[in-house]
Formats: structure tokens, sequence, C-alpha cells
């Protein structure tokens, strides 16, 4: 397995955090603390990208060798990495995602060598590519179905239940056109929004 | 490999049968400080019932013992020895709520005064009799040596024994099912492996689990010895013992099912067997998916017999029915290696009286549970099957969906029962679920070896 699987698009990226050593504003610090007020779910700002099922950011301090003998070996520098899934094909993708929330990309990877920032989309794809290792596991729910197909199918799914709690056991001829009715009503109905909670 | 049954506590070698030992008290004790509590641990050591076959000698009672964190600390026992425990066990039942889902009715708020405080119930002590006066011939002979030493007080005597039904004694339980089926086979501990309860070979045959499974310090299913507290012999052949008070709401329980079995095309019957697993009598519906059948829940190679294979959409079983979700046999792949990290002995007794189906029954009725379960590992065994086979129904691809019988529900969750096109196995779903169960309190135990309870007893335990 490897970046893709069927249409689905496994992106790992590793940025190396710019070593600024002992100053008061520690670039590895301040991004830290910038992660941890970021929002979750619905309100991510990754939500808003299209396609994008997850994304994850964590700062790699150091990688510790843990055995015998200890060994004192460090990393030559901190990461930060970042894992997305997401539809579709790479370059179609990193250029929305600059377009889209060029802001928040530029407070994140504004404490990584070498960002040249988002305002140039092919720039930025162009960085991100650089920093780009193989995924080679995925999270375990990725399942070749795009968002909106997830999103969609969350929503009949709850739809469907709630339909046959509420007609189960009556005739035909009550069923049938209450379920032609539902069927017109859902295709209707939007896919919930991403990260939305509750479905 | 042979275990020394002799330095196992016998309540963790075997369960004590309801046709031998019907009724059952559970001393729910405070030790008053470390001297008066290892004197009174030191008078009733001799008398603790060990694994030791009986060959026919079977007691009139059974006496066994085991600890909370607290009680272990207020024991005495050195600083370094109670930091090696497992932070689950350090931290107690009530302090894992969050993940056990005990939120809501199960807040601890709810509970039982005596689970209230952090740290009040210092010592389990269980016996088990074969007549009453067996069992207050025990009980007064406990009470003498607490009073004697002055080293413990019984905050609750918490009763419990088999249910007795039309003058019989009985397997069931307070909602009419037979229980205590399926406990898995540890090596060194079952004589004759039975099919169906230990893990399952590649090869489709039934082999006993890793001792580590069960007892502390040996190796396990992954080759590991599991993380155990020091020194080593406090620890070995002593396993750690979930206990929780379950009440029953019989009341709803059978309204539910008078009102849900009218609406199932199966039937009421046939809905009592959808939410657990089995028939009423025990019957698997893997085995017998339209009828009970008592030669099976008589047959001990056939009753627990079975795997999920060929039941993948839950025609017969449902996903989400009790006894598939706390044990999924074969259902998760992997040679079965993923479940087999998440088994645990129940040795569980129901307590209070039963209600005739025939006869009016109350909701606030005295009638429950006393879960009792076993494992070396509260964190890895039973935290795991309480939180995510339990509580959540993601791994039964089922979603939010929780254990119908056992799941904290909130009047929110649901049960679908998957079926197929023959009239006789309609599919439904039942909305709403009510709670069906209630916690009312319980705690994490270490039950030592007999070797380990000497060492308490006599101060001896030195993690150097």
């Amino acid at each position: 397995m490897g970046n893709q699987s069927g249409q689905s698009y496994g992106l790992t990226i590793l940025s190396p955090i710019i070593n600024n050593g002992s100053r008061a504003a520690a670039q590895d610090l301040a991004l830290r603390h910038h992660l941890s007020k970021l929002a979750n779910g619905e309100h991510s700002p990754f939500a808003k990208v299209p396609g994008t099922h997850f994304v994850r950011l964590v700062v790699m301090g150091d990688v510790v060798f843990v055995g015998y003998p200890a060994r004192d070996e460090h990393l030559k520098s901190q990461y930060l990495i970042c894992t997305a899934d997401f539809d579709g094909e790479l370059d179609p993708y990193l250029q929305t995602l600059a377009r889209t929330i060029p802001a928040e990309l530029d407070a994140i990877w504004k404490h990584c060598v070498g960002y040249p920032g988002a305002t140039d989309p092919a720039k930025f794809a162009e960085y991100i590519k650089k920093c780009q290792v193989e995924t080679t596991l995925y999270f375990s729910d990725v399942n070749d179905r795009t968002l909106e197909q997830t999103l969609k199918a969350l929503l009949v799914k709850t739809a469907v239940t709630a339909f046959a709690e509420r007609y189960q056991g009556q005739p035909a001829s009550v069923v049938q056109p209450a379920f032609k009715k539902f069927l017109t009503e859902l295709s209707q109905t939007p896919a919930p929004r991403p990260g939305a909670a509750g479905i | 490999m042979e275990l020394n049954l002799c330095d196992l506590q016998g309540f963790v070698a075997r369960g004590y049968s309801g046709r031998s030992f019907p009724v059952a008290s559970f001393l729910l004790a405070r030790i008053h400080d470390a001297a008066s509590g290892r004197e009174f641990l030191g008078r009733i050591l001799a008398e603790i019932t060990t694994g030791q076959l009986w060959n026919g000698k079977k007691p009139g009672s059974t006496l066994n013992a085991g600890f909370t964190y607290a009680g272990l600390a207020q024991l005495g026992l050195p600083e370094p020895t109670l930091q090696s425990f497992p932070v689950e066990f350090v931290q107690g039942m009530k302090s894992r709520g969050k993940i056990l889902g005990d939120t809501g009715a199960d807040d601890p708020a709810n509970w039982e005064t005596i689970w209230q405080q952090d740290g009040n119930v210092h010592m389990w002590i269980g016996i088990y009799a074969e007549s009453k006066a067996a069992l207050e011939d025990r009980c007064r002979k406990i009470s003498a040596a607490m009073l004697e030493t002055r080293g413990a007080t019984v905050l609750q005597t918490q009763e419990a024994g088999a249910l007795v039904i039309g003058g019989e004694v009985s397997t069931k339980e307070h909602f009419g099912y037979s229980d205590g089926f399926g406990n898995p086979d540890i090596q060194g501990l079952c004589r004759k492996p039975t099919p169906g309860q230990g893990k399952l070979t590649d090869h489709g045959k039934w082999v006993p689990l890793a001792t580590g499974e069960y007892l502390i310090g040996y190796p396990d299913e992954a080759c590991e010895l599991p993380v155990s507290p020091i020194p080593y012999l406090l620890a070995s052949n002593g396993t750690y013992m979930v206990y929780r008070k379950l009440h029953e709401n019989v009341a709803t329980f059978r309204k539910f099912l008078k009102e849900r079995g009218g609406q199932y095309g199966g039937g009421e019957k046939k809905l009592a067997a959808k939410l657990v697993g089995r028939w009423l009598d025990g019957t698997p519906l893997e085995l017998s998916p339209d009828t009970e059948n008592i030669d099976i829940v008589k047959d001990d190679a056939r009753n627990t017999n079975f795997t999920y294979g060929k039941d993948s959409d839950g025609a017969r079983c449902p996903l989400g029915s009790h006894i598939r979700r706390t044990n999924p046999r074969d259902a998760f792949g992997f040679s079965g290696q993923l479940v087999n990290r998440r088994r645990i002995m129940r040795r569980g007794l129901p307590y209070g009286t039963y209600v005739p189906d025939d006869q009016p029954v109350r909701d606030d009725g005295e009638h429950g549970i006393i879960f009792m379960a076993l494992c070396a590992s509260l964190f890895r065994q039973f935290e795991f099957i309480q939180q995510q086979w339990v509580q959540h129904g993601n791994d039964a691809h089922l979603g939010n969906d929780k254990d119908p019988l056992l799941g904290n529900q909130c009047d929110q969750d649901r049960f679908v029962i998957p079926g197929d096109t023959t009239p006789k196995n309609p599919p439904f779903v039942c909305p709403h679920l009510p709670d069906f169960v209630n916690l009312l309190g319980g705690e994490y135990f270490f039950l030592p070896s007999i070797t380990a309870l000497r060492m308490i007893a006599e101060g001896g335990v030195d993690p150097r």
C-alpha cells in the first residue's frame, strides 16, 4: 500500500521546525501552543477544505531509543508531522488547500524551515511535496468512499433506522407511500457538514 | 504446565456452583489499622479455601478474600509495593467511571452509601455455603475473629445465592435467563478442555488460553508477563476481581418484552433470545435459531461450541446481542488473537428473591446480580470489554449502539435485530431502549495467592 488506496490519498508530511535555540519565542513551543488552540470537528480549519476526511498535526520533538544499552542520540531537527486522508489526487488537493485556508496554513507552517507561504498555491504544493514521506498505513476507517459519500451514508443510516422504527409492522399500504415520500425527502436532504457531531 | 492449586484461592481456581453452594455472603469490610488488620487476616488464614481438589470431601462452606488498593495500604504494605500496582487498580472503579460508562443513572452519586466515599471499602470476604445454617455459622466465626482482634468491621453484608424457582435451585437470574455459560478454559486450570471455551486454533480446535490471561506471574497470549506488583511472590498466583452490584429493573424488562414482543414478528420469547444470543433456557441462538433445545443446553460439548463465521450478518444471533458483543469468538478474524486478550472469568451470583412471571413485580424490588469477574489485567480485559463492547458498538459495526441488556441506555439507544425473509425471523428495530440494569456500586479487588495472604498477614512483604 502506497500513498493511494483506491480513490483515497494518504498524505504524510514531516516538516522540520525552525531551530532558534533558546530565544524567548522558541518556534517549537510557539507551534505547540498554536496547535493546542486549534478547533476540532466542524470548526476545524480543515473541515472547510473539500474532500478532507482527517487531518492530524503532531510535533515530534525527538525519538528516544528505549532499550539497553541506552543511547544518547537525537534527531537533527524537531518535526511537524501532518497526516491527512482526502479524496483524489495530491496536486489538486494541495492547491485547493492553499486557496481555501491560506492564513490558517501560514499560522501553522510559518514555524517550519523553508516554508514559502500559501499565497502562491504552486509554491505551497511544491514545498509540501518536498516534505512528503511515503504513507504505509491508513487510518483504519478509510474505506475508499469519498467524504461526500461517507457523510451521506451516515445520514442515510440514521434516517433509514428512524424510518424502520416508525413504520415496522405497519401494512404495505401505509409503508409504501411513506417510503416513497421518505426517499424523495432523503434525496433532497444535503449531506451533513464535515465534522458535524451527532450523525 | 501444572499449577500449584494449593497456593491458589479456591474462588480463583474454580467457581462454586449453585448446586453445591446455593447461598453466599459477601462481607465488605473496613480494616482498622495495619497491626490489628494483619492479626485478623492471620486468624482466618488457615480457614481460607484453596484450589486443592476436594476428592469427595466437599466442605460445608468456603472462605476467600480480596483487598482494594486502600485495603492494601491500610494493611501497611510498603510504599514501593503499593506504587507498583497497575494504575486502574490504584484509582479504583469509581474513578474509572468515565471509561466504564458509569454516568447518568449509574453515576457514583446514585450508588449505595458504602461505595460513595473513596477508599471506604478495604476488603471483600466471600463465603459460599451448602445451607443457610452453614453460611451463618461461618459468618459468625468471621465476625468473632473481627471482634477479638478488633482488626476489621463489616460495612455491608451482601447476601446472594442461586435463585430458587418453583422450589428448585436454578442457574437463572431475575430476567429469567439461564446464566453462567462459557467461562474461558485456562492452561493449568482446566482438566478437560470444553469445546467453545478457550481459544480457537487455525484448525478449528478449541484449546485453553495462556495462564497469564488469568493469573499474574505467567506468560499471557502475547507471550509476556502481565504488569504485576513487586515483589513477584506477592503477585504470583493472584488475580484481580471486578465487583459490581447490578440492580435489575425486572418490571421494566417484562413490560418491554410484552410490548415489543407484541410488535416483533418472532414474539416475546424470541425477542428475549435475540437480546442475549441465547434462549431463556440457555440454548445458543447460533445453534438453534428457532427454538429452545434443552438437549443442547445440557450437553457441555455443545452448549458453548459455536462460532459466528457463517452468520456474519447476524440473522441467527444479532451482532449486537449480549454474548456476541462480550465474546465475539471468531468474529474479528486474525485467528481470534484480538478476542483472546479480552476474556474474563465470570463468578457472578444473583441477589434478592425471584418473582415468578405471573406475579406483579416492581423495578425497585430487591433483585439483581453481583457481577464478579476475574482477570490478570483490569485495564486490558474488563475495562476494554465494558468500554468498547458494552457501552459502544463500533467493533460490532453498530455505531454508537450499546449492549441491549447491560448498556447505559438513557432511553436514547436502539437494538437492531437483523432478520431474513422467513416469517419466523423478521428484522426488527427496538427503539428507545430503557435501562434494564443499574449500577449500585462496586470496586476493584486484588485476590492474592495463599502465600501472598500469609506474607501480608505476617507483615513480610518486602519489595527489595
